[in-house]
Parts: structure tokens; sequence; C-alpha cells
């Protein structure tokens, strides 16, 4: 019943945003598997643009998979996050639907105002919109102060400039190794065709 | 006559040529108290189950659509709306009663659905005319599933989908209650209700002989369908298949 439920929720926000039927009809038929934070979700677009959890046999087209840790970092709209988003199978389909997805808005007031009416419906709104940008904001804050901590005080994670000096140093011991090695093989060649000469003068 | 010209009727087995009038006989006992007797059994769930194949459907304005086994015309209700004005529902049913309830209903509902008398097995429609079959609780009644399946699949425009909504096997862990339910309750509130018992009997029957989730799924692979798919609703109770036609 659970996919009923959420295929109900889906078809109520796609009615709240008409716009994304016009653009998600294109890939009628099509399957997208959202993987986040090890819940997973297989969406499925429907002939009429509107969107549906597919059936119990159904294979994705395509999976979006972003680990838990990301969706904090994508939370606290950090761009560089979005660029690590896993996408596979047909990736034009989970972009394309991605990008959708991502787009639309849920008007809950709208939906509560029908319950309680509009100008309580406003309020309650209002009180949930500071609540969740307050709870946001302390999140980021309380997590800045424990990164902080963790740098500081009692190092248990490491800090961004020793982070990037350390990859420095790799790659610029990669790059030495890479110039012996090829140093070794020349000599080594080297001394091979050395040996060769002595060999044949011998003869 | 041979075993291959008998077939079942609920646990009984019976000529082939018999079992549409048998159905037919259930059916023209339980017309009228069809709708009361759905609520109660499913306690109000089938409507749930029934808007949410109209959900998946993915019909559109503008859409042909064939209600098969439509009954009473639940479904073809909640199709009309959805195709409008410029779209397109017919109603069948193979029982005169059963239509004659759906095509009152959508009267008295002020809407345009033409109810057609006519048997799944030989549909009067041409080849590639409808964008979506559907047929819910009613494959299970049929005599021959497989031909029933291939007349859908012919009607069907390329892209199109046939659904099919229908009892199924249930969660394993809850099936000795459900039997409970089926064969005990089941019978009881239809004596008490409808004044039938044999007919609820046979609807319990009938439920346990239809082919299971995966079963049904690969006839209609077999009926030449693809990308075919089943949700289970309410814990198997009832699945709802969906195919395409390619």
């Amino acid at each position: 019943m659970l996919k009923a439920l959420s295929t109900s929720f889906l078809q109520h926000l796609l009615a709240q945003n008409s716009w994304a039927n016009a653009l998600l009809q294109p890939y009628a038929g099509k399957a997208v598997q959202f993987d986040i934070a090890s819940i997973k979700a297989n969406i499925i677009i429907l002939e009429d643009g509107g969107l549906a959890i597919a059936g119990e046999t159904n294979i994705a087209d395509a999976t979006v998979c972003i680990s838990a840790s990301l969706l904090l970092r994508l939370i606290a709209q950090d761009e560089a996050a979005k660029m690590q988003i896993v996408i596979s199978g047909d990736t034009h389909l989970a972009t394309e639907f991605a990008k959708v997805l991502s787009n639309m808005r849920w008007d809950y007031e709208d939906d509560l105002s029908k319950l309680v009416g509009d100008v309580s419906a406003l309020k309650i709104s209002q009180f949930g919109r500071e609540a969740v940008s307050g709870i946001k904001r302390n999140s980021i804050q309380l997590a800045e102060m424990l990164s902080e901590y963790w740098q500081e005080e009692k190092p248990l994670i490491a800090k961004k400039r020793h982070v990037e000096k350390f990859n420095a140093e790799v790659d610029t011991l990669r790059a030495d190794v890479a110039r012996f090695e090829k140093r070794l093989t020349k000599l080594t060649q080297q001394q091979l065709s050395s040996h060769h000469q002595t060999t044949d003068s011998s003869h | 006559m041979t075993s291959e010209n008998n077939t079942h009727f609920g646990f009984k087995t019976v000529a082939e040529a018999d079992k549409a009038k048998k159905v037919g006989e259930v059916f023209h006992s339980v017309a009228s108290k069809y709708d009361l007797m759905n609520d109660v059994m499913s306690a109000g769930m089938h409507r749930g189950w029934k808007r949410f194949a109209v959900e998946i459907s993915g019909v559109r304005s503008g859409d042909k659509v064939l209600d098969i086994a439509g009954g009473s015309g639940d479904l073809s209700k909640l199709f009309a709306k959805k195709v409008g004005t410029d779209g397109q529902v017919i109603l069948t049913d193979i029982n005169a009663s059963m239509l004659a309830v759906g095509r009152d209903r959508m009267l008295d509902a002020g809407l345009q659905v033409p109810a057609l008398q006519c048997d799944a097995e030989k549909l009067p429609f041409p080849d590639q005319y409808f964008d979506c079959v559907i047929v819910a609780f009613g494959l299970r009644n049929m005599t021959h599933k497989d031909l029933a399946l291939a007349e859908m699949q012919r009607v069907l425009k390329v892209g199109g989908r046939l659904l099919v909504l229908e009892f199924s096997k249930v969660w394993q862990p809850l099936s000795k209650i459900y039997d409970v339910y089926s064969f005990k309750l089941l019978p009881l509130m239809g004596k008490l209700l409808a004044h039938d018992a044999e007919s609820y009997q046979y609807l319990a029957e009938s439920i346990r002989m239809h082919p299971d989730q995966e079963t049904l799924k690969q006839m209609m692979v077999d009926a030449g369908l693809s990308k075919v798919d089943y949700y289970n609703l309410s814990a198997g109770v009832v699945a709802l298949h969906k195919g395409y036609k390619t």
C-alpha cells in the first residue's frame, strides 16, 4: 500500500507542478532508481507525463546514487557535492529527471489551506519554514563547530590545507617515481645493448 | 467429453461450454448488491485499488479506453473524467445484468459512456484501436484467459497498455487468515447481505484458482505484451499488472 500512497503523492506533486508533465512525457515508460542514503525508490514515468513508484519487477533504466554524507552536503547547498552524485545507466534520462525533480515544489500551504483555512495555513507554513531554516542553520553551525574541534582541539580529521599539501606531495612523489622508472628502463636498455656489443665483438 | 474440454468453475470441474453460463448466473444473482458487497468484503479498499489502477494507466485527455468486464462501471467513471470530451471510454461486460447496472450509473452521473455487451474472447473492435485496455476483477471468470489476453493485445495501439487488476496470491504469512476470511466469512456475508452464499463461495474459490502474479505476468508476455510489471496491493490480495504493446 506504500507504493499506492507514494504514487498518489507523486501525482499530487505533479498536479501542482504541471509544467513538469511536458518535460517528462518524452521519457514515458522509463524508470529511474534513486538510491539515497541506502533508501531505494524506483520511479517510473507514465504515458501522460505523470510519475509513479515502479512495480515489483521493474528494471530501472538509470540509477542515481547519493550517499548519506553527500546528502548532508547537498542539504547544506555545497555546490561541489553535486559533482559527486553517482549516475549509471541512461545518464541523459537520469540527469533530466533529477533536474525536473529538483525544480518541483510542494505547495503544502495550498494543501493545508483546504484543511485549516487560508490564514491558519499561512501561519503554520511560516512557522514551519522558520523552524526548518533554524534547524538547518543550527545544524550547519554545529557541524562547523565539531569540525573545528576535531581539527584544532582533538585532531581526528585533517584540515583542508593539510589534505591539499599531502595530495600535492603524493603528486610530486608519483611524478618522481615515474621519472625514476623511465631512467631505470633507459639505463637497463643501455646496459643490455652494450652487453650485446661486447658479446658480438668477442665472437 | 475429453478433459481438454473441461475447465474449472471455482474448485469444481465443468464443461467449457457451461462455464460462461454458470459465471453468468453468479453475476445475475449478485448484480443488484454488487457494490454493497464489494464495499463490505474489501472494507472499501476496492475503490483505492481502482483509483490506483487509473493513476498507473497514464491515460490522458483524448485517449481511447476499453473497460472490459466493467460491471458496475467504477473504472469507466474514473476514466471518463481523465479522457475528457475529446476521448472515449467504452464499457463492456458479458453479463447483461451487470452491464445494466453500469450503464444506469453512467447515465445518472451524466457521462456519455457507451455500454456494450460482448465476450472478451471475441472483442468486436478493430486492431490497434485503444490506447488503454483494462480488465478489473474479470479475467479470472474468463474460460480462455490466453485468448482473452490475445484479443486485448490485438485491439491495443502500438505503445498502448493493458492493465489487469485481479485478486492474486497473498503474502504467505497472511495466507491462513485470508483462507479463514475467504471460505468462512465471505460466504456468510454473502448469505446475510445478498442472500446468496453460493455465489460468494464461488468468488473465494475462483480467486484461489486464478494464476499468481508471476504466472499471469508470463501469460501477458505470451500474449505479445512487453515490459510487463506488476504491483502487489494490500499484501498481494490484489495485483495490478501492466504491459505494453510494442
